[in-house]
């Protein structure tokens, strides 16, 4: 052995891909030991791609046309089709991706005939598929026990792919699902017929969203998946592709949407063909919203108001109803020359129904009664007043146009809520929609008049990751609730947006945000995408606690890391499970009557 | 979800149902002429055992065994019969051998902990948000303790320029240096007594009457630093209260299931050993 003496760095061993070195600095060692750096593409999305298949893709219309002069060196056109993209055969039946699946890509049809069935899943959007990723077995779920490390942020460095060589990103498929009768189905249900060339799935890839339809293989198909981050790039330096996408974003899925809402679901196709033609498609905000909150993030809460693109200002003509597609949108009321905050809106709800109902019934002025701001990014569609009043309201019950009329502001809260308004703190809206948190699906909810800060919740969260604690019990304040700083599970995620890799993605089944930490690269960029500080870089060690280190620089290697809500855990979130005073709670803010119900306890 | 008050009641009356039941049990086993010190015993060391495997819950998370609330609640309720079964067991009378004494004093400790340990989990929470301010993450008081120090510090050195004398820096090393440096008035805090607080503030407006603006300023923005520090504390106190009680509660639980084996083994050496 060689004894590190003080500035000296020695190296001890020296062989293929790894070094190991003991940095010496008065008097204290720092082992570390020297890897390549990680790299995009160390992963590519399918091992077996090869040039010929580039080739292949490369004759398609869709990139035929394509100038790769368009893109930068270090990001060749080729290169992306090589590493981020897969070609799969498929056989009569079998499903491409199911309805609810969170898959994050983009598919063309190279050959045969594809068929996409509007599937319904379940409340949150997510399908009823079990997990894709692996729970542990008892047996392992016990070994953490006597198998959790003393040394920090451990890995085992061979299972990176600049050591062990590249292999496929994309989880393992194992046998895939097939429709039984084809026949039946197509019979049965209404589908819509994809044939060469035609593409899909850039909405949900676009707009970080599950694929809102099962699509299935006709007879036998080819099918070009592009995997999120290699449409990223192609569809930001190629002018022609990124019209093309936003155009079948924007218009392609309107009517399929508007079908979603039980506003419209009951219409029939050509009056709902005719809506969707006369139906406006507008975005507001900015599409990577979380560096614009964080620079609000120290402002008052009027002044974050303010900041809000307007959708809707109170007073303003009523034009049509507004149904927002994808991000959230705050609603304002005036008051005191300020405007409060009465609620916020999310995917599939509706702004402006009441003065709809009231004007159709009763001739009322065709006003707002609220305001409607962007929060972040906002996707909406709004539906001509003229075509609501003709065709929606006549063939709605009695009962829907009551409670969309009830002329309460906390109908905009929830019916929990509105049903126990004296419970409710209507700040507690404010806070949630100002911290942004609503964007949550599972949200760390501290209530601090029965929080010891015993710290239980911390100690089960490390036991749960080999002694690495994925969370910080501490956040912003509303009264007795802490939101505290662990990964919300956004439905929004704009941690993903700008992953070189892909590494930060949805589990498949559940739709958790989680990171392959083989495939991270350390660029930090999820990190400093995610507008509540949950994502943290952590230096690396090996199996003997050295420090793992770039073998070229020196520096050391750095990963992501976050509360990936214990996914291979056997019980799921260890923090709930472990709070002994019913404290802590992970919830689902799309669902608002679990808070006000957990608020109100 | 149901509140706590209907949880509360629901348990409540389970545990009476289930005292009743054995209040009832052990005076019909009495009757029979039999020792119902055994079977009193034996439910009450089951109990115990049961009460301890709590702890060995927290230390298994990654397993599916229950939420820890529900373990708590058993807990609490369990503890109370246990109570009861030790009451039973004990005839309502102190014991007489020395050993037996101190498995009965070391019991009576271990429930009395466990109660305080419940007061001080119900109630201590609502008192650290009703005094205002974020709840601190504990380990990062001292740190926060230091800085505060450090920023008085530099305010008194700058007093010797600002206000041309010296008599707000030597208020700050008589008076607020020792009172910076570390955490003080952990019991009055834990009493919820201002009295210290509010001596300390006179002495700060007492003293602000002869300064000048200057030096009004640099008093004020000092007594800000000694009501920050002054909540530091109270945070100090009430999460180490929160945390201290169970290093008393733990090492008492073992003891018992220790001594309690003992007694066992003692019992069916020199008793009758017949039930």
């Amino acid at each position: 052995m060689t004894r590190a003496r003080d500035g000296l760095s020695i190296d001890l061993r020296a062989e293929t891909g790894r070094s190991t070195r003991v940095h010496g600095d008065r008097g204290r060692t720092q082992r570390t030991v020297g890897i390549p750096r990680p790299q995009r593409w160390d992963r590519p999305f399918d091992p077996e791609m090869t040039e010929r298949d580039v080739d292949l893709v490369m004759e398609t219309p869709v990139f035929q046309k394509m100038d790769p002069k368009e893109f930068p060196q270090n990001l060749p056109l080729r290169g992306i089709l090589l590493n981020d993209a897969r070609i799969r055969h498929y056989e009569h039946g079998e499903v491409i991706v199911r309805a609810g699946d969170f898959g994050g890509s983009f598919f063309q049809v190279m050959a045969g005939r594809v068929r996409g069935l509007r599937s319904e899943t379940n409340g949150n959007g997510r399908s009823a598929r079990k997990g894709a990723k692996t729970k542990r077995s008892f047996f392992s779920a016990v070994s953490q026990l006597w198998r959790n490390s003393p040394v920090p942020e451990r890995r085992n460095i061979d299972d990176y792919p600049a050591l062990s060589g590249p292999w496929a990103f994309a989880e393992e498929e194992g046998p895939r699902e097939r429709l039984a009768d084809v026949g039946a189905v197509l019979a049965s249900q209404q589908s819509e017929l994809l044939t060469e060339d035609d593409v899909f799935g850039e909405t949900e890839a676009l707009t970080r969203q599950p694929y809102n339809r099962t699509y299935f293989v006709e007879g036998r198909a080819v099918v070009l998946e592009l995997r999120w981050q290699g449409l990223r790039d192609i569809r930001r330096c190629n002018k022609t592709f990124r019209a093309r996408i936003d155009s079948l974003y924007q218009s392609r899925d309107l009517r399929m949407h508007l079908q979603e809402s039980p506003l419209f679901r009951h219409l029939d196709d050509e009056v709902l063909d005719h809506i969707a033609r006369n139906t406006l498609f507008e975005t507001h905000g900015e599409f990577e919203w979380a560096h614009g909150f964080k620079r609000l993030a120290s402002e008052s809460p009027q002044e974050v108001v303010k900041a809000e693109p307007v959708i809707a200002e109170y007073g303003d003509y009523l034009d049509g109803l507004i149904l927002i597609r994808s991000g959230f949108g705050r609603i304002t009321e005036q008051e005191a020359g300020g405007l409060r905050t009465a609620g916020f809106l999310t995917r599939n709800e509706t702004f402006g129904l009441p003065e709809i109902i009231d004007h159709w019934r009763r001739d009322a002025p065709l006003n707002h009664r609220f305001g409607l701001h962007a929060v972040g990014y906002v996707d909406l569609l709004r539906v001509p007043t003229v075509l609501v009043e003709r065709f929606v309201l006549p063939s709605l019950p009695e009962e829907a146009l009551a409670a969309a009329t009830r002329d309460d502001p906390t109908r905009y809260l929830s019916d929990f809520a509105s049903r126990r308004e004296a419970t409710v703190d209507p700040t507690l809206i404010d806070f949630l929609v100002n911290t942004r948190t609503m964007n949550g699906t599972a949200v760390m909810a501290i209530n601090t008049d029965r929080c010891t800060s015993c710290d239980d919740c911390v100690r089960a969260c490390a036991a749960t990751h080999d002694n690495n604690p994925r969370f910080v019990r501490h956040g912003p304040e509303h009264e007795n609730i802490m939101i505290a700083n662990a990964c919300l599970h956004c439905v929004d995620a704009v941690c993903l947006i700008g992953c070189p890799t892909g590494a930060i993605h949805r589990d498949q089944a559940t739709g958790n945000v989680v990171i392959d930490d083989t495939t991270c690269i350390g660029c930090a960029t999820c990190a400093n995408s995610c507008p509540y500080d949950n994502i943290r870089m952590v230096d690396i060690r090996d199996q003997g606690g050295a420090l793992i280190v770039d073998q070229t620089s020196g520096n050391p290697i750095v990963k992501a890391t976050k509360c990936d809500l214990c996914i291979d855990q056997l019980g799921g979130p260890a923090c709930q499970r472990a709070c002994p005073h019913d404290a802590l709670i992970r919830l689902d803010l799309r669902d608002r009557d679990s808070l006000w119900r957990w608020a109100s306890q | 979800m149901n509140t706590f008050a209907q949880r509360r009641f629901v348990n409540v009356t389970l545990a009476v149902l289930v005292a009743g039941l054995l209040v009832l049990f052990n005076t019909l086993y009495e009757m029979s002429l039999r020792d119902a010190a055994f079977l009193n015993g034996w439910l009450l060391f089951a109990g115990m055992v049961f009460l301890a495997l709590f702890n060995a819950r927290k230390k298994l998370p990654f397993l599916p065994l229950m939420a820890a609330s529900t373990w708590l609640q058993i807990h609490v309720y369990l503890g109370l019969i246990c109570a009861l079964l030790f009451l039973l067991h004990s005839d309502f009378r102190l014991p007489n051998g020395l050993f037996e004494i101190l498995l009965w004093a070391t019991t009576v400790a271990l429930f009395v902990t466990g109660t305080l340990g419940l007061v001080i989990s119900r109630r201590l929470p609502l008192r650290l948000r009703s005094s205002g301010g974020e709840r601190m993450l504990f380990e990062r008081i001292p740190s926060f303790r230091a800085q505060l120090a450090n920023e008085a510090e530099a305010l008194a050195y700058n007093s010797l320029d600002e206000t041309g004398n010296t008599a707000v820096a030597n208020f700050y090393w008589t008076v607020l240096a020792p009172y910076l440096r570390k955490p003080r008035n952990l019991l009055a805090h834990l009493a919820g007594s201002r009295k210290h607080a509010r001596r300390l503030e006179n002495q700060i407006r007492e003293l602000q009457r002869y300064e000048n603006t200057k030096g009004r300023a640099l008093l004020t923005k000092l007594g800000e630093i000694t009501a920050a520090k002054d909540n530091l504390d109270h945070q100090y106190a009430l999460q180490l209260t929160m945390k201290l009680w169970l290093f008393f509660h733990l090492p008492l639980s073992y003891s018992v299931l220790v001594l309690s084996v003992v007694h066992v083994g003692l019992a069916y050496a020199f008793g009758s050993a017949a039930p």
